[in-house]
């Protein structure tokens, strides 16, 4: 084949070749070693001198142009293949993605964390106190004597007919467990679970949760109380609500007061706060001298106060969930909500 | 407590206070007001009439046809059906229009041919009382055509005090201490109440004091006034409307005034027949029961009493259980006049105990367990005599009323300092005020030293000062309330401290949390800490010891928890029905009554519970895709995130109730003295009773992590170690082996095999089946071969391969393929 006739049939294949590895193959059979070209090189020695400049020059150029026809080739190959990719065929943008399953923590865990974290930031120090607890912490040492009445108020798990175990009925007895064991002045919270001897329905359950906080130092005030309630308000609510302190009566502070928030959730009263505008959220008070007494501190150099708040509670309200009770059923269409 | 407002106007002005003012002032320095209620708002409604004529009705001869006055341009057409209806009366008319209780609307009507433009209403149909023979008959001197609350003065507001928030204040559960906080709250004069006892009219033979003996530390007071003459009857209306507003339902003269004289003065009190008390024996005798001494109270009801309650005894015989409730043979005989009127005061405790034992509680109870003022028992006496003497002008007091008992005034004087109120409110109140305050209250206060040293010696009151004021902070609580806690600034805590000190125990559980929650896709649940006992029947557990409560709100659901684990069982029926794949973790408190500390207290564990139910791998499904060895995995994790190293597995360990006998292991790490986990598959046995047979057929695996355990384990970094210098080789390797081999023997055969080389091994295939032969498996190792001083090449893999065939052969396995 003469030079002319093989560009011609090197320019047709390379032509209508559309793949990469072909087009390696074409490369090999033209320009290889093996190649035409190759062979057409061979030759020239075997020729007349006069011939072997043109014939090799001949060669050459057929060479470069066959090399330039499989660049450019190659090239046309690649961009196309970027185009085929770049084409987004088949691809609907709205299908859903397969469903992200995730695990979930409980509510109470939620909010606990948070004011965790809001008191530890302020100072305090979070505790633990047991659930079955000594008649002598959950009562007694909070100056709720034997035949106290606000025993009523507590209705009560006993664990043994003299009344010496009980399942705590508030986060209280982690006062005084505090106070034997710290030198004031400190601050502590306890969240924790407690119990009820009721019968449970949607807005009651026997066992729930509260998180208690006790600040011990000199000359602490209910103006520093007020204080300290705004700023847990303002932790949970996120912005500062109205308060309210009127009297309430608890054997283990005093003065004792229920603190009422301005209704979050309404103007002009919702069922929230029964059309109140005002929220029951958090009894609290200064601590009785007979509580720090109990606790091993002398209420002549020291003052406290205390509050407690319903985390059970708190989670209904923030969640406006209708039924404590899915808060303990273990129903995973309830969890996995959080 | 439910106070009336016209009862309070009897103690105090209330002019220009609206009701809605007196709850806010009462909620916001006294007590909680749970609500505000109109007096029988229908008597609002509806007006008086005056009958001006009545005939019988043409068609119907038990109707009757009236035309009644009203104060409109003409009287009313009204068919009444009452037989007691007659011209001339003024009665209680409800117009056209007008809404009566139970929502009854009156329009026009005609009955039986005849128009009737409004209604003549009964008692009962304006929820006043329960008479329905006839219409309500209202007093001549009713004006036509005003409201009939107004006509008779007797529109009312009632307020709803929460009885919590009046348990440490005997004084305020009668209307006179709640005057006396409103005179307190508006700097109004209380109005003085005459209690003396009235004259003695001695008959003939005059009659000695009646005896009375206390027997018992329970009654600390005794005051016993015959009376005679009292015909029975009807209380005036007044006092039935008074009592009506209350809530309570008027019955006759003496039951009402004993009524009203305990909603008063907050004092309860009983009225004897002294007939009846003579006839079981001369005297009265207060003591303690007898074992095996019961008594049948007014109620019908037999009750069994026990040495610590106390009775009231006519001679020997029980009329009464003391300060709770009467006996039946205490009912004064309607005929007789002859009577003896009992205001005690008894021993708040004992009255507590027994009514709390009986569940008996009464108006009179509630109020004698909150230490009553001994001084009441004699104002209370004088009040019902005066009362009853206006009211009944025959009632005699034929002898003197006798008072004993070993009581003393608890009236005391305590010292306030005016810095320690200023201090404990936060806020400068002049002494000037506090002083001004507690005589408000009808504290006596004398300055002590000069008047600006603010020292005071307060005297507290007797009403006050049974429970609630006793010592300078209290005094402080006062003051405040008075003064409004709304009026103290808020004052932000300034005071240094430490950081709080670590927490591992809090730290360890938020770490558990989110990782179960994180990658591991666990549903974080809290579930009771009382446990079904049907639930530890199924374990097999109801003789292990368990703390109990004594008095459960759900049946055979008294004992709290001994492990965390079982509580997330009885949850994954449901949550299987709804969910294919069930993840359940909790954290929380178990109690081991046997390991008991010097104190009592039952020893506290913390665990952590996890539950993975789903439906069963298939058949092909790879060796690893079981729950029990994902959770497994799991746990690793857990621990070693945690900072744990070297977790081992064992199969030796104390066995839960809930785990199968076989598939069951304990995770062991350094430091703790036992297990820290232990993960298995759940019992067999207890699939079906937990409801997952059938269409729920589960495969369940569970565990059970101590936390406290976990705490004392070993933790460290991981330790950096230099990256490798030189290509290590993977090998794969399948080797068949007997069935009996443990995989870590076999493990121990390729390290032993890489003379130290191997940097990795992991199993990633187990294989049973045709081609391996029976009785022989077949496992298949990722190996990496590393040597820190060169890289190493074909020669020592195939050197490797060369001794683990030799070590293989000699114990039965083989190389299967490379
Ligand atoms: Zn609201």
């Amino acid at each position: 084949m003469n030079p002319a006739d093989t560009l011609e049939e090197a320019r047709r294949r390379i032509g209508t070749c559309d793949d990469l590895d072909a087009l390696k193959e074409i490369e090999r059979e033209l320009v290889g070693r093996k190649g035409i070209v190759a062979s057409l090189l061979a030759e020239i020695p075997k020729l007349d001198p006069s011939e072997r400049k043109a014939r090799g020059q001949e060669a050459n150029a057929l060479k470069q142009a066959i090399l330039g026809l499989l660049k450019e080739r190659r090239e046309e190959i690649e961009a196309g293949r970027l185009d085929a990719a770049r084409r987004a065929e088949g691809f609907d943008p709205t299908l859903p993605p397969p469903r992200a399953r995730r695990g979930s923590l409980h509510p109470i865990t939620q909010v606990t964390r948070e004011l965790e974290d809001l008191f530890v930031s302020m100072g305090y120090e979070v505790l633990d106190g047991p659930e079955v607890e000594l008649d002598h912490y959950n009562f007694e040492a909070l100056n709720i004597t034997k035949d106290h009445p606000a025993r009523d108020a507590q209705d009560t798990f006993y664990c043994d007919e003299e009344g010496r175990l009980v399942l705590r009925t508030h986060t209280s007895p982690v006062q005084i467990r505090a106070m034997e064991k710290r030198e004031p002045p400190f601050r502590v919270i306890a969240p924790g679970r407690v119990f009820r001897q009721e019968t449970t329905d949607a807005s009651h359950d026997h066992t729930f949760y509260q998180m208690e906080g006790l600040v011990v130092g000199k000359d602490i005030s209910v103006a520093h109380l007020i204080g300290a309630m705004k700023t847990l308000l303002r932790g949970i609510f996120g912005r500062d609500l109205e308060v309210r302190l009127r009297p309430g009566h608890f054997p283990f502070v005093e003065p004792g007061f229920e603190l009422d928030a301005r209704c979050p959730f309404c103007p002009s009263g919702c069922s929230v706060c029964k059309q109140t505008t005002w929220i029951e959220l958090l009894p609290c008070g200064l601590v009785h001298p007979n509580v720090l007494r109990m606790g091993g501190i002398d209420p002549e150099v020291w003052s406290g106060f205390a509050f407690g708040l319903g985390l059970s509670r708190l989670v209904m309200l923030r969640h406006g969930i209708d039924d404590v009770r899915h808060l303990l059923d273990g129903d995973l269409r309830f969890l996995e909500q959080f | 407590m439910r106070v009336s407002m016209r009862w309070l106007e009897r103690h105090v002005d209330l002019a220009d206070v609206t009701p809605e003012q007196l709850c806010d002032d009462l909620t916001l320095s006294t007590a909680e007001v749970e609500g505000l209620e109109r007096f029988a708002p229908s008597l609002d409604d509806v007006v008086v009439g005056h009958v001006v004529s009545r005939e019988k009705h043409p068609d119907a001869g038990r109707l009757s046809v009236c035309r009644v006055e009203v104060g409109e341009d003409a009287p009313l057409p009204i068919v009444c059906g009452a037989p007691n209806v007659a011209a001339g009366q003024k009665v209680a008319v409800a117009r056209v229009g007008t809404l009566l209780p139970g929502d009854f609307k009156i329009k026009k009507s005609k009955i039986r041919g005849i128009e009737s433009h409004g209604m003549i209403c009964s008692v009962r149909e304006l929820d006043i009382g329960e008479e329905h023979d006839g219409i309500w008959v209202l007093p001549e001197s009713a004006e036509v055509g005003q409201a009939v609350s107004r006509a008779l003065g007797i529109g009312d507001w009632v307020i709803e005090i929460d009885n919590k928030s009046l348990t440490h204040r005997p004084d305020l559960w009668g209307h006179r201490g709640i005057a006396r906080e409103v005179a307190a709250i508006y700097e109004r004069p209380l109005h003085p109440l005459e209690t003396t006892l009235p004259e003695i009219t001695p008959g003939t033979p005059p009659m000695d004091p009646w005896p009375v003996a206390i027997e018992t530390t329970g009654c600390s007071r005794y005051v016993a006034l015959p009376i005679d003459g009292v015909r029975p009857g009807p209380s005036p209306d007044w006092l039935r409307w008074l009592l009506l507003a209350v809530g309570q339902r008027p019955i006759d003269l003496l039951v009402d005034l004993s009524n009203f004289v305990m909603l008063d003065l907050g004092q309860p009190n009983h009225v004897f027949d002294r007939n009846g008390l003579e006839r079981r024996g001369r005297g009265i005798v207060v003591r303690n029961a007898r074992a095996g001494e019961s008594i049948e109270t007014l109620d019908g009801e037999m009750r069994k009493l026990q040495p610590s309650d106390l009775l009231i005894c006519a001679g020997d015989e029980p009329v009464a259980l003391a300060g709770i409730m009467g006996g039946e043979g205490s009912k004064v005989a309607e005929t007789t006049g002859s009577l003896l009127l009992e205001v005690a005061t008894f021993d708040a405790a004992t009255i507590r105990r027994t009514s709390t034992r009986l569940g008996l509680r009464t108006d009179s109870s509630a109020r004698f367990e909150k230490s009553l003022d001994p001084n009441l028992p004699m104002a209370a006496a004088g009040h019902f005599a005066r009362l009853l003497a206006a009211i009944e002008p025959a009632a005699r007091f034929p002898a003197p009323a006798t008072d004993v008992g070993d009581w003393q005034d608890p009236s005391t004087t305590i010292e306030l300092r005016g810095d320690r109120v200023r201090t404990a409110l936060g806020k400068a109140l002049p002494n000037e005020e506090i002083r001004h305050i507690l005589e408000r209250l009808a504290f006596e206060v004398e300055a002590e030293g000069s008047p600006d040293e603010g020292r005071f010696r307060v005297h507290v009151p007797s009403f006050r000062a049974t429970k609630d004021i006793t010592l300078e902070q209290d005094l402080v609580e006062e003051i405040g309330r008075i003064h409004r806690y709304g009026q103290i600034e808020e004052k932000p805590l300034h005071f240094d401290i430490a950081p709080p000190p670590r927490d591992e125990r809090r730290q360890l559980v938020r770490h558990l949390q989110d990782r179960l929650a994180g990658g591991a896709r666990f549903h974080e649940n809290l579930s009771y800490t009382f446990i079904d006992d049907a639930l530890l029947e199924k374990l097999g557990d109801l003789d292990l010891p368990h703390i109990s409560v004594i008095n459960p709100v759900v049946q055979n659901e008294s004992r709290i928890r001994r492990s965390v684990t079982p509580s997330l069982l009885p949850a994954l029926e449901t949550n299987r029905r709804n969910r294919t794949d069930v993840r359940l973790f909790e954290i929380g408190k178990a109690y081991e009554p046997e390991h008991a500390n010097d104190r009592g207290e039952p020893r506290e564990r913390h665990l952590l519970g996890l539950a993975w139910a789903g439906p069963r791998p298939s058949k092909k499904a790879a060796y690893h895709e079981n729950r029990l060895m994902r959770l497994q995995s799991i746990l690793e994790d857990l621990v070693r995130s945690w900072g744990c190293h070297e977790p081992r597995w064992t199969a030796e360990g104390p066995r839960p109730s809930w785990a199968h006998p076989g598939k069951c292991l304990f995770l062991e790490l350094e430091g703790p003295a036992g297990p820290v986990a232990v993960v298995a598959d759940l019992e067999p046995g207890l699939a079906p009773a937990l409801g997952l047979s059938g269409d729920l057929d589960s495969e369940v695996a569970l565990a059970e992590v101590c936390l406290d355990r976990l705490l004392e384990a070993e933790r460290g970094g991981t330790g950096y170690k230099p990256l490798p210098r030189f290509p290590g080789i993977k090998v794969d390797v399948a080797i068949a082996v007997p069935e009996s081999m443990p995989a870590a023997e076999l493990i121990g055969l390729i390290e032993e095999a890489g003379r130290r080389q191997v940097a990795d091994i992991e199993l990633f295939d187990l294989y049973r089946g045709r081609s391996v032969g029976p009785g022989r498996k077949s496992l298949a190792f990722h190996v990496l071969l590393q040597s820190e001083k060169k890289t190493l090449t074909d020669k020592d893999e195939r050197k490797f391969l060369q001794r683990l065939g030799k070590l293989l052969g000699d114990a039965g396995g083989e190389i299967r393929g490379i």
